[in-house]
This record gives structure tokens, C-alpha cells and sequence, in this order.
């Protein structure tokens, strides 16, 4: 059972979450927990993933009390709560009237029924009540070290957003170059081989403009500045730096803001840096919330692209040292329903890892299968 | 085939970007024809266009602050390249607080018009913006084309009154009818009108003025209120207006052609030229209208093409 409330204010900023979450996905996974609720979105190739988390203290107030125990040692069952964007999106449309005349936002939970109610108590004794239906669907997270990449840098909002009016529409992705002399954003090379194409662009950015610079490896990766858009939007909400992480190509990228009261990750896959074959984008490896009371009924219930490989990180806690097994599921691992794995309740790593593999192999669709033979 | 140029001042720039922006509403792609002197935009008159041409002329030492430029050969020291002009206009938009732009021919992988902007940014540190717009070279046995159009006799020459004013008006009017009927007469009256079978819409401007006439036999024993009209395709004199951000010092238009054509010549403000007459336009359709505009020191002509 979920229940908070927030201003005008923070409604504000919980909107704009949801905005740049939406230039992700077209559907967002509400993940509540003790401490704090959590925004997820993933997008379909797998090649994006953004969270937004903000801390209970954020809110008015804000309770979380996870429904019975299941039989499991120390698990706990998520909300799985999956909304679509269409429905979620108007609801939190104009912003700036939102902070305006809303004095107080509550959302809470139906134990009984699939559904949230999102309720603004507006000037003049206005009450607006949305309920939204959710799928139940478990929410998906990116296995991703980003205090482990070589190279880091934080920057003002503004510099990056600055950078992006330089590329058209037309041009998605954009390659980041860096050196320890300078970081360089340009049009990503593939683009602009012919003659009638694009414009190529490049901005150069001195290491003085960052207010933290530090580059242990020369690279260039390059990725989709989309979803990056969606950080940018939600950034000048919150007025707070956004730190870079990132290692050599093939490796995700990840975008943060950490504020006191919320977090903000954006792990974006980059391409592969392969001269042998056409560059493929890496998917990112992502796993479904551990401690999940149902696992049978729950994956069945899932549709396919939401089979994940399981595995115990806890949510809160730093992210902990990858084990090495798990260098092989750093691929979006696409597992049958019928897995033998999921039946179980703390998937064991090495054996995941293991299965995934096989899974992989087998599954000709999947991106990230290039991704499997290339990391070894 | 070299070309360098550069802009420091701000005011300039500015200048600049503007032109470059009113050019890319009124031509996706056209030709930059460089010469020692000037500039010029040019859209030559195709039938894909529809017939309308622009011809847009800048006199380059009231923009640059160094400017080299070594054409083809020596007799023929020119360079004629086509863009697509939006790409211009974007690039130059990014350099808003530059302290410098350049501008130069290069040739990376293809032929380039290379634009590199120094930003100013906040801790002092320069930063660097290039930008790569990919160019044709126009061979020179297709210069002929381009070259810059005769301004034929008119029947009536016409000071235009606000395009802003203009361009509401004919804007709400492009709903109604694509066919705008212009008239004018050298008593400084304009008229804008469209007609369906329903309803009849006349906008009148009067007291205009009327530009000192260039040919004195053709319009000598011509009767001042005597209207010269001309049918045009509403779209076509929208995209002219609608390219105008500032209103230009100066704005004459010009109807030509052997029938009561309709001349009105804007010129307000800095001079743009943008010519709407094919060099090779129609000898039996000879009516269009001409549009002189000019907004300081860059002027437009733009022709649009009678409607038949």
C-alpha cells in the first residue's frame, strides 16, 4: 500500500521526471519501497533506461507498507506497478499551472484492485481525482557500475544542453570524444559519409568548464541523444549538475543527478566499436527487482520482453562489485518463461549466468547476442 | 579555389544569421555565388520552384572583417556553390555569443563550406564550434544561368505599405483562396483581393507612393488610377513574406508584363533583393511580379510568376 503526498512544488519536479522519463518509454513502472519510490522506464531495444528515485523525505509525507509476507526469508513484494505514458502523461501535463493551484497531491494505492489514484487538491477547493489502472508487470533495473567506469565528468545542464541545439532532428546519435585535453561532442560519424547528407558538427569543450574531469581512458562513444534530452528537461528542474560515466565503446554510458532528496540514473547503450562488423548497438543488461514473493505466477504473467535474468542487488546499497560471472549476463538476457531458472527464488548468479548464456545463443532476434561472444 | 572569410563584430553576425535565415525560408536549396566584392544568394527560376526565382545580394565588407577569396581561374574570379540553405541558417543561429566566426571552403571527404565559431563561455575558456555544411561546386559552364536577372519594363512600380501588415491579411486570406489578385496604380493605391464563388475579399491600402518612374515613355500617358493587376499563387508571395522578420527599409513591388501586370516595390530597411523572375521566364506569360526589397545594405529581388 502506497501512500504520499507532495506540494505544488514537487509535483512539479515529480512531473518533469515523468516528462523526461517519457522521452524513453511509452510506459513507466511505479516502484515504490520503504525508503523511497522509484520512476522506472525502459525502452523497447533495450538500449535505453532511465530511474528516477526520490528519497521519502522528498514528499509531505509518505508511506509504504508492502502487503503480507510472503513465505520467503526476507522478501519483499513490490508494488509491480506498470503505467502507460498516455495515461500517466496528461495527468501531469501543464506543469507550470500544476504549481500554481495545486496545494496538495496525493497518491495512493488500492490494495484490492490494479489501480493508483493520483488526487490534486487545487485552489478553490478544487479536487481533481485521476485513477489510473496499472499493469502488473515487474519493474526492470540496469546492472550497470557506473562509479567503476574510467572516465567521469560533471558538468552544468546548460554546457550539454548547449551541444545538442547544435545537431538537427534528423542526426539521433551523437559521438562524445574525449581526451584529458578536451572533450569533444560531434555528429557521429556514420551520418555524414555521402554527399547530400547532414551537417557535421562539433563542439570542443576545455577540461575548465567541468566541475569534475577525469578521463583514465581516450575514447569515443557514441549513442542516441534522445533519451538524453529527457535528463536535460528534467536537470533544469532541479538545477543540479549532471555527472558523466562512461569507459570505451560497447560499455554503457550513465547520466546522473544526485540531489538530497532524489537521484536520477540514465544508462544509455553505446555502439560497439567493431570494424569487422557493422556496429551494433549494445543492449543494456537489465534485471527484474529481486525479492519477488511469486516468481512462477509472476513470470508467467510477464509478457516475454520482461523476462529477465534474476539476481539479488539490493536496491538501496551501492551497487556492488560485479560478480564475475556476471560479466556474461551483461547483455540483456532474453529467457524463456519456461526457463527452469526462474522458478527460483534467489536465482544463484553463476547459474543464471550460465543459462542465460545458452538462452542467448539460441535466440537469433536478440541484439545483444553479439555483445555475448564479443566480451569474452 | 580558396575562400576564407571571417566575422567578429556582433552586430554583423546577427546581420548575418538573419539574411541567412530569410534566404532558407524562400529557398531550400540555392546558390552562393562569391566574388571579390559581394555575396549573393541565388535561386535561379525553375519549374519546380514554380517559376520563382530570388536573387540576394550582400555587399561582403559590411559583414566581413577578412575576406580572400581566389575563384575559379583568373579572367573568371568567382565561385558559385549550391547549399541547402537551411543548413546555413542553423549553423550560424548556434553562434550567438560567438566572438569570432569563420567561414571557409574546405574539402573533407567532399566539398565543404566549413563555419567555426569561437563561444564565448562562462569561465573565459574559448570554446570551439565547427560545423561541416557538405556543397556543390556549380561548374562554370552553368553560370550563365545564374546570373542576375533584367528587370523589365513595368507597368506600375509601387511602395509597399508594413509586410506585417501584409502578411496578417494575406495570411487569413490563404484559407479562403490560393489565387491573390495584386493590384496597384501610380496613385499609390494597392489592392489585395481574392474572389471564390462565394465571396469576394478586398484588402485596399492607400496614400503608398509611388517610386520615380524608370521608363517615363511607357507610363507617361499612363492614367494614375489605372489599376494594373496581376494573379499570383498566395503561397508563393506568403513564403516572401513570411522570410521577413524585420520590415525592410525599403519595399517597392514591381509588376511586369505586357498586360496590366501590377508593380508594387518594397523597399524599407536593409536592402533585400530577392528576385522572383526566372532569367528565362515565359516570353508569352511575361507578367510577374517583382519584389525589390531592401534591409540596410543586403538587397532582395524575388519574382513571383503570374498566374496564367
Amino acid at each position: 500500500m502506497l501512500k504520499c503526498g507532495m506540494s505544488g512544488t514537487q509535483v512539479k519536479v515529480f512531473g518533469k521526471a515523468i516528462h523526461a522519463l517519457s522521452r524513453i518509454s511509452d510506459e513507466l513502472w511505479l516502484d515504490p519501497s520503504e525508503k523511497s519510490l522509484a520512476l522506472r522506464s525502459v525502452n523497447s531495444c533495450r538500449s535505453a533506461y532511465g530511474c528516477v528515485l526520490f528519497s521519502s523525505v522528498f514528499f509531505q509525507y509518505y508511506q509504504w507498507s508492502a502487503s503480507v509476507k510472503m513465505n520467503d526469508n526476507d522478501t519483499r513484494s513490490n508494488l509491480n506497478c506498470k503505467l502507460g505514458m498516455k495515461s500517466i502523461l496528461p495527468i501531469f501535463r501543464c506543469l507550470n499551472s500544476l504549481e500554481r493551484n495545486v496545494e496538495m497531491c496525493k497518491i495512493f494505492t488500492r490494495s484490492d484492485k490494479c489501480k493508483i489514484v493520483i488526487q490534486f487538491f487545487c485552489r478553490h477547493g478544487i479536487k481533481r481525482t485521476h485513477n489510473v489502472c496499472f499493469q502488473e508487470s515487474h519493474p526492470l533495473q540496469v546492472i550497470f557500475e557506473k562509479n567503476m567506469c574510467t572516465n567521469t565528468l560533471m558538468i552544468q545542464p546548460r554546457v550539454l544542453a548547449e551541444a545538442i541545439v547544435l545537431f538537427t532532428s534528423s542526426q539521433e546519435e551523437v559521438t562524445l570524444a574525449v581526451t584529458p585535453l578536451e572533450v569533444c561532442i560531434k555528429s557521429s560519424n556514420e551520418e555524414s559519409m555521402e554527399l547530400n547528407s547532414s551537417v557535421y558538427s562539433e563542439m570542443l569543450v576545455g577540461p575548465d568548464e567541468f566541475e569534475f574531469f577525469q578521463i583514465g581512458v581516450d575514447t569515443e562513444i557514441t549513442f542516441c541523444f534522445k533519451e538524453l534530452k529527457g535528463l536535460l528537461i528534467f536537470s533544469e528542474a532541479i538545477h543540479a549538475p549532471i555527472a558523466i560515466h562512461f569507459d570505451f565503446p560497447g560499455r554503457p554510458i550513465a547520466l546522473s543527478i544526485d540531489d538530497m532528496l532524489l537521484e536520477a540514473n540514465f544508462v544509455l547503450a553505446t555502439l560497439a566499436d567493431e570494424p569487422s562488423r557493422a556496429s551494433s548497438s549494445q543492449s543494456l543488461c537489465l534485471s527484474q527487482t529481486p525479492k519477488r514473493s511469486d516468481l512462477g505466477c509472476s513470470n508467467s504473467k510477464a509478457g516475454k520482453k520482461d523476462s529477465k535474468a534474476i539476481e539479488q542487488i539490493p536496491r538501496k546499497a551501492a551497487p556492488k562489485r560485479l560478480h564475475p560471472a556476471e560479466t556474461l549476463t551483461n547483455i540483456s538476457a532474453l529467457e524463456n518463461c519456461s526457463s527452469p531458472i526462474t522458478k527460483k527464488a534467489n536465482g544463484d548468479v553463476s547459474e543464471v549466468a550460465e543459462s542465460s548464456v545458452s538462452d542467448l545463443e539460441e535466440e537469433p532476434g536478440s541484439p545483444g547476442l553479439r555483445k555475448v561472444k564479443e566480451n569474452h | 579555389m580558396k575562400f576564407r572569410a571571417k566575422i567578429v563584430d556582433a552586430a554583423c553576425l546577427n546581420h548575418f544569421t538573419r539574411v541567412s535565415c530569410m534566404v532558407a525560408k524562400l529557398a531550400r536549396a540555392c546558390t552562393l555565388r562569391i566574388s571579390p566584392c559581394k555575396l549573393h544568394f541565388i535561386l535561379a527560376d525553375s519549374a519546380a520552384g514554380g517559376g520563382v526565382s530570388m536573387w540576394c545580394e550582400l555587399p561582403q565588407e559590411n559583414f566581413f572583417s577578412e575576406f580572400q577569396m581566389e575563384g575559379v581561374s583568373e579572367e573568371n574570379n568567382e565561385i558559385y556553390v549550391e547549399l541547402t540553405s537551411e543548413n546555413l541558417a542553423r549553423a550560424l543561429k548556434t553562434a550567438q555569443n560567438a566572438r569570432a566566426l569563420k567561414v571557409k571552403l574546405t574539402n573533407k571527404h567532399f566539398p565543404c563550406l566549413t563555419i567555426s565559431i569561437e563561444l564565448v563561455s562562462l569561465s573565459s575558456s574559448s570554446r570551439m564550434v565547427t560545423h561541416d555544411i557538405p556543397i556543390k561546386v556549380i561548374p562554370r559552364k552553368l553560370w550563365k544561368n545564374l546570373q542576375e536577372p533584367t528587370i523589365p519594363d513595368s507597368d506600375v512600380s509601387i511602395y509597399l505599405p508594413l509586410l506585417k501588415t501584409m502578411k496578417s491579411v494575406v495570411e487569413k486570406m490563404k484559407n479562403i483562396s490560393s489565387h491573390l489578385i495584386i493590384q496597384a496604380n501610380l496613385n499609390g493605391d494597392l489592392n489585395l483581393k481574392i474572389e471564390t464563388e462565394l465571396v469576394c475579399v478586398t484588402t485596399h491600402f492607400k496614400d503608398l507612393g509611388n517610386p520615380p518612374l524608370a521608363s517615363e515613355d511607357a507610363s507617361q500617358d499612363r492614367d494614375p488610377e489605372q489599376m494594373a493587376e496581376v494573379h499570383v499563387d498566395i503561397r508563393k508571395f506568403l513564403q516572401l513574406l513570411a522570410g521577413q522578420q524585420v520590415n525592410p527599409t525599403r519595399a517597392v513591388c514591381i509588376s511586369c508584363g505586357a498586360v496590366v501586370p501590377l508593380m508594387s516595390q518594397l523597399l524599407s530597411g536593409p536592402t533585400l533583393w530577392s528576385w522572383l523572375l526566372g532569367p528565362h521566364s515565359d516570353v508569352v506569360s511575361h507578367k510577374m511580379v517583382h519584389f525589390d526589397l531592401l534591409h540596410e545594405d543586403v538587397s532582395l529581388q524575388y519574382f513571383i510568376p503570374a498566374l496564367s
